[in-house]
């Protein structure tokens, strides 16, 4: 299979020019590039939900000038998108057959159904339960629903957007597994992804993606991780993570045998100018701490003791009197309002300080939201855009400016690069240091063992709820982490 | 650098589609009737739809804040008969009762939007349940009697004229229109209504008191809704169980009809004012050509399923 020479233009932005790559029937073929890289674009052509603007999609020999979404799935191509599409209130064999031709006639047999389903699972590893809701199982587990969805449907070529974006490092092993058995049915993968370490276990072969053109293919054992980063980026990026001054002695924030939203027994001390890192699984109680520590959960035993005096949070509301910020971990449902005009977003939790008796000060705003927008260097012409429009990257800064208009001492980082390109992910880096360094003390949540290990000062690791143990940077190792992490 | 965007045609014809529509139709009705383009008929118009406006800005500031409320109708309903039944047949003070009665509808609005946070459920739902509430509470107060015998100086909030030619009611719904638009648009509290709608969870880890928000926007809701009322009553110098009933068709749909997002946080007023004036032209004209009461509940009927189909075509950016 080949697209050739495809452009896709849209009003104002040419966002795949002339691009042409062919895949091998059964190799696992990484794409990359930055956000905005035309990736998206890319696969959108390929299932059919957009048409090109020009160049043609080669599949078994045959020329296409457009796909449409029925034609791509009889010809066997199947999308994993990141934000999984699926019957969230129906059961798992459901959704495996939803839209395949049965011989049962009108009358499904559950029960046939079910065995089928379990048998096709089993196939990948994987002990759901048919009859299960799909919404009540993992992220990993809806994924390989999915997967098993395109095998029934006997798909030549698989598309995973981000698969790994937000699972466990457990379940990653296990998708590893599941593409690799894909791969030896001779089914072609095409794999994107921003962690680039992954691609080196599973991937044959990996396309670059540069602003909507194409840079070039290679096998994957002749290229390095700086390799594919400078092929992305098209520039010299300073490799590894920044360094920051060391933290202050002062104690911040003093949380002594905090419990609740499902967490236990959590003590721990932030010092001013420190980024101290949250480590531990999915699931461990590293954002619900947070939340607590917002506000935005209950707590139920324990003390916090801010800036020498002890608080009691009933609402996000006053945690962010208080001092603290939270960047969220889910940008587009939790950080920011997505649908409406950036200068909107970065002011909404500073009302009182650009308002004259209720009444919006337009000028105040607009030099508010100007001046994160520099400090931020977030890329936009427009203030009054909406923020759906920016990349991920900006989106990310949108919400740290949110978070840093209301200005708080502690800010607490949830997953603060998920989903976010290289490039983009430096300046994040760059700028937690400089608000460290400012005097500001930074919490960090992260699934990304790499950041967590390169930003943070101490890490903290949390096991089902408890604390497994407290690093300082001497002890940093990915192994030391995931012990603790695994409860070992 | 702070450069505004530049709206496209296409945007700005899509921004403008309700005075354009409301255009179309008094040309229409201008050339298919000559009852139709007089000031008589023209005023007739104004003041008919004064209650349906401020009903209209209720509806709005509900639906913003990602709400719905189905019970103003009931709302009104109360307000009217409880007004006018103490007035006429208590003898009370009328400024005293219309106090009364609009303290009563922001009660019933605050209850509903109490209900709306405690109860985690749809507010649509909601206002289903209390409809049928305010429904049971309006004929026990009216006991299926209308009340006529108001005072003048109440009449008159509804059918005077302020220099011998400008409706008072008018006059009230005008300010009451700037000073909602002025809320929403222009302050803290406006922001803060249109955040809680379009995304509460990002409003609530923002710091917004998101059920506060909410609640209070029903409360405000009921006061134009108890206003709406007295209006009402007044002009038609008269209430009973009926007044008000079925307002809450023509409010939502003047919104849906406007743009205003049925999942909340987006909305604008005055085109949803124009939007009232739009179902009232049409109302009217249709009326004048002799298409009757039934035809109307058609077109506005269809009228609602069309803008919806506007709206989603929009969205898709086609």
């Amino acid at each position: 299979m080949a697209l050739k020479n495809i452009t896709k233009e849209y009003p104002g932005v040419r966002a795949l020019d002339n691009v042409t790559i062919s895949f091998e029937r059964g190799e696992v073929h990484a794409l990359i590039g930055e956000n905005g890289a035309g990736k998206s674009t890319f696969i959108k052509t390929l299932s059919g939900a957009i048409r090109p603007t020009s160049g043609t999609i080669v599949f078994e020999g045959k020329e296409y000038s457009h796909l449409e979404p029925r034609q791509a799935i009889d010809l066997g191509i199947a999308v994993v998108y990141q934000e999984l599409i699926q019957f969230e209130a129906m059961s798992v064999a459901d959704n495996i057959f939803m839209g395949v031709a049965e011989h049962s006639g009108l009358v499904l047999n559950d029960r046939e159904r079910r065995e089928k389903a379990r048998e096709l699972l089993a196939q990948f590893d994987c002990d759901v339960d048919p009859a299960a809701l799909v919404r009540d199982l993992s992220v990993a587990n809806r994924q390989i629903v999915e997967l098993t969805k395109a095998m029934v449907r006997s798909a030549k070529v698989v598309v995973m957007d981000e698969p790994t974006a937000a699972i466990t490092m457990a379940e990653q092993e296990k998708l590893y597994e599941v593409v690799k058995r894909l791969k030896a049915n001779g089914v072609t993968v095409i794999y994107i992804s921003h962690r680039l370490e992954e691609l080196f276990v599973i991937c044959d072969r990996v396309s670059v993606l540069r602003d909507g053109q194409y840079v070039t293919t290679c096998d994957m054992k002749d290229l390095t991780k700086l390799d594919m980063v400078r092929l992305m980026v098209g520039r010299e990026l300073s490799s590894g993570y920044p360094q920051k001054k060391p933290a202050s002695d002062e104690v911040v924030l003093d949380v002594q045998h905090l419990s609740g939203n499902g967490v236990t027994d959590i003590s721990f001390q932030l010092h001013r100018g420190e980024i101290l890192g949250f480590a531990g699984l999915v699931g461990s109680g590293r954002t619900e701490l947070m939340h607590v520590l917002y506000g935005a959960a209950k707590k139920q035993a324990g003390t916090v003791v801010l800036g020498g005096k002890e608080v009691h949070f009933h609402s996000p509301e006053e945690g962010l009197k208080a001092g603290i910020g939270l960047i969220p971990e889910d940008r587009k449902f939790q950080g920011c309002f997505i649908e409406k005009p950036i200068f909107w977003n970065i002011s909404i939790s500073a009302l009182a300080s650009i308002v004259n008796h209720t009444v919006v000060n337009r000028k105040k705003e607009t030099a508010l939201a100007d001046d994160y927008k520099n400090r931020l260097k977030i890329k936009t012409p427009y203030l009054d855009q909406l923020t759906s429009g920016l990349s991920g990257g900006n989106q990310q800064k949108v919400v740290i400016a949110k978070a840093l208009a209301a200005l708080p001492d502690i800010l607490i980082f949830d997953e603060p690069t998920r989903g976010i390109d290289v490039g983009a992910r430096h300046e994040i880096y760059l700028l937690m240091n400089e608000l460290a360094e400012g005097g500001k003390s930074i919490l960090m949540v992260s699934s990304d063992m790499d950041e967590l290990l390169g930003m943070s000062e101490r890490i903290i690791v949390l096991h089902e709820g408890r604390k497994a143990g407290e690093l300082t940077k001497e002890e940093f190792s990915q192994e030391t982490v995931l012990a603790c992490a695994s409860g070992v | 650098m702070n450069a505004k965007k530049k709206m496209s045609v296409g945007e700005i014809l899509g921004n403008l589609s309700m005075p354009i529509l409301l255009l179309l139709l008094i040309v229409f009705f201008s050339i298919m009737t000559d009852k139709f383009f007089t000031p008589l008929n023209l005023t007739n118009i104004l003041v008919q739809n004064v209650h349906v406006a401020v009903c209209a800005c209720a509806v709005m500031i509900i639906m913003v804040s990602g709400g719905c409320d189905l019970s103003i109708g009931y709302q009104m309903s109360v307000a009217a008969v409880l007004v006018t039944k103490l007035i006429s047949v208590h003898g009370w003070n009328p400024w005293l009762a219309i106090l009364l009665g609009i303290a009563l509808c922001s009660l019933l609005g605050t209850f509903n939007g109490f209900m709306g946070i405690t109860l985690k459920s749809s507010t649509m739902i909601i206002t289903l349940g209390t409809m049928a509430i305010f429904q049971g509470i309006s004929y026990l107060i009216s006991e299926s009697k209308t009340f006529h015998k108001l005072p003048k100086s109440f009449m008159f909030l509804g059918q005077g004229k302020l220099f011998g030619w400008l409706p008072l009611n008018v006059v009230i719904m005008a300010v009451i229109v700037v000073i909602v638009a002025f809320v929403m648009s222009r302050t803290s509290i406006g922001r803060k209504v249109y955040a809680a709608g379009d995304n509460p969870e990002a409003a609530r880890l923002a710091g917004l008191n998101v059920a506060k928000i909410k609640i209070l926007s029903f409360t405000v809701a009921g006061v134009l809704v108890g206003i709406a009322a007295i209006l009402l009553a007044a002009r038609s110098g008269s209430a009973d169980s009926s007044t008000g009933v079925g307002i809450e068709f023509t409010g939502i749909t003047a919104c849906v009809l406007s743009g205003v997002a049925l999942k909340g946080g987006e909305g604008t007023l005055w085109k949803v004012i124009v939007a009232v004036f739009v179902l009232g032209v049409l109302a009217n004209g249709m009326q004048l050509i002799n298409l009757g009461t039934y035809p109307q509940f058609i077109a506005k009927g269809t009228i609602m399923l069309a803008s919806l189909y506007l709206t989603n075509h929009n969205a898709k950016g086609i």
